[in-house]
């Protein structure tokens, strides 16, 4: 009861904080939109001509998601943490009885809620803007516990981050650093067949590679029938590894 | 009476510098324990040690725990730079504190003793900086600490906000709450606090009742005479017996207790020199800092007292003074 007590009492005081901050309520959202309009409807697939985005509409739908399950969690909860410590919250919460597990668990709920928010908007926006039609079977609902689960890895990781990275700004070039190429080299927006051979064993450590698969999957009518659990089962030990990694890494002291 | 507090030989350093060098405390339940002292001269960290924030060579017991293993029930913690989550009102963040305790106290009765009841509904990042710092205050009284430690509370407060949060102190501590706090108003530490201790280059150098740390460091009652005729005015003074010492403008009289103050006069009348104003005043805690820490700076006076200036000192330590102590 004290427990979720704490936890709910963070998790409140962290979503009214994010709700209050429009700038960053707006490019929250913002983001993977244009990221949807810009490729989903300027640039459009082009299934015959080979390149960039050769692939039906619907394949790229887990890059689309990707985008804001990696990039939200690691900026959002390097940056909180970033601001945090400025602020001396830290230390403030060091003295009471929540814990860095618990402050972990309050925001990676926030950040849950955000980025389902987001990844409802990502999916009807792809439906709408361009020709994707998602392959709709009991396995649908899965897609849940893998935007669920990805968020508890990236959240994580971003409060791996947070730790390492000593200020905002920081946390935010990090960030970029280390998304940006997993986004890409994750087997979301290109193939494996576009890479390099060599490359292949390095795109399975990215922990994104699984997300991508088992959503496509669940979502990519071709992909459909293809085994899922495995890569369900990996994002979700991975995501109690950074999760355990990232409350360890929550400062205390100073 | 049981002891909340007891720290040893605790040691800090941060690369070469030495943040606190052996010091040893120990703070009663129930007592108000106030720490003074310049500006690096280890006062927050030392309040950081005893929270269990910042790690520390020696051994601290805080009600017979380690500093992080105490029940966090039990403390209440304002750390000097602290800004809570800016877009929180003060209702809202006195409710984010409680909930991380077991049992809160309710929220209006916290926002009250602080005096936001009518500001209650602003945001923190609105507020004035005297009404964030009590918005901070009244997230280290939500849970009713046993023990509250204050890092600077009165920081950018106003007079009256100053005065009406001394008296939530003292009424706290009339409650049986032991308060450890550091501040820079002399004033404050000395109405607020059962003892006192001075901290200077990372050691407790003194730490005594205010009332024997005046007695001990503090130096004698003063009375300034302002007079054109300064130069003038000594002779009378010392043929009288005063330790009179002349200055611009004005006679600097030390060791008079006030119903001396009519003799003193009276001297001055008797050599028909006149004067502007006089000023009586008594040795208080700030004298007691700029005695220990050495900090007198020429031509500065103090409230509540009239810092000797350095080449007064001097004078007085050479001799100038003449008529000896009464």
């Amino acid at each position: 009861m004290s427990r979720s007590r704490r936890i709910r009492s963070e998790a409140v005081a962290a979503w009214h904080s994010f709700l209050r901050r429009r700038t960053a309520v707006f490019f929250t959202f913002f983001f993977p939109v244009i990221l949807v309009v810009i490729f989903g409807a300027l640039v459009r697939t082009q299934p015959t001509d080979g390149g960039l985005f050769a692939e039906p509409a619907a394949y790229y739908i887990p890059g689309y998601l990707a985008t804001v399950v990696l990039f939200t969690p690691l900026s959002r909860v390097g940056s909180e943490i970033a601001r945090h410590r400025d602020d001396n919250r830290f230390e403030k919460l060091a003295t009471t009885p929540l814990t860095r597990g618990e402050w972990l668990a309050a925001h990676t709920i926030v950040n849950v809620a955000i980025i389902g928010l987001a990844s409802l908007l990502i999916l009807g926006l792809v439906l709408l803007l361009t020709d994707a039609t998602i392959a709709v079977s009991n396995s649908l609902v899965m897609l849940v516990p893998f935007v669920v689960l990805a968020v508890l890895l990236f959240c994580g990781f971003g409060a791996v981050l947070g730790r390492v990275a000593d200020t905002q700004d920081g946390v935010i070039a990090a960030s970029n650093t280390i998304a940006l190429p997993l986004l890409f080299l994750s087997d979301t927006f290109i193939t494996l067949e576009q890479l390099p051979e060599w490359f292949g064993p390095l795109v399975a450590l990215s922990p994104l590679t699984y997300f991508a698969r088992g959503v496509r999957a669940i979502t990519y009518a071709p992909a459909a029938g293809e085994p899922y659990l495995g890569d369900l089962a990996v994002v979700a030990a991975l995501a109690v590894v950074f999760l355990v990694a990232g409350a360890y890494a929550i400062p205390r002291t100073d | 009476m049981d002891e909340a507090v007891v720290a040893t030989d605790v040691a800090k350093r941060y690369g070469d510098t030495v943040a606190l060098d052996g010091v040893d405390l120990t703070v009663a339940e129930g007592e108000v324990f106030g720490l003074i002292g310049p500006n690096g001269a280890g006062k927050t960290t030392l309040i950081r040690a005893l929270t269990g924030t910042t790690p520390v060579d020696g051994e601290i017991r805080v009600f017979g725990s380690g500093p992080t293993t105490v029940d966090a029930d039990r403390i209440g913690l304002l750390p000097q730079s602290f800004s809570p989550p800016a877009r929180l009102t003060a209702r809202e963040l006195v409710d984010y504190y409680g909930g991380l305790y077991d049992s809160a106290r309710e929220t209006d009765a916290v926002l009250a003793d602080v005096g936001l009841a009518e500001t209650a509904d602003s945001w923190y990042e609105t507020l004035s900086g005297g009404q964030q710092r009590r918005v901070c205050v009244a997230t280290a009284l939500v849970n009713d600490p046993d023990l509250l430690f204050l890092d600077e509370p009165t920081t950018g407060i106003d007079p009256v906000g100053r005065r009406a949060l001394w008296e939530l102190l003292e009424s706290l501590a009339d409650g049986g709450t032991t308060v450890v706090l550091t501040s820079h108003s002399m004033a404050e530490v000395q109405r607020l606090s059962d003892r006192v201790g001075l901290l200077q280059d990372g050691q407790l150098v003194a730490v005594g009742t205010p009332t024997d740390l005046i007695a001990d460091h503090g130096g004698r009652s003063r009375l300034v005479i302002g007079t054109a005729a300064s130069e003038s005015a000594v002779d009378p003074l010392r043929e009288a017996g005063f330790a009179a010492t002349a200055a611009a403008d004005e006679v600097v009289v030390d060791g008079v207790s006030p119903v001396e103050i009519g003799e003193a006069v009276s001297a001055l009348a008797a050599a028909d020199i006149g004067y502007d104003s006089l000023t009586w005043t008594e040795p208080s805690l700030e004298d007691v800092y700029l005695q220990l820490t050495g900090e007198r700076f020429e031509g500065v006076s103090t409230p509540g007292a009239t810092a000797l200036t350095e080449g007064a000192s001097e004078e007085a330590d050479e001799g100038a003074v003449a008529g000896g102590d009464r």
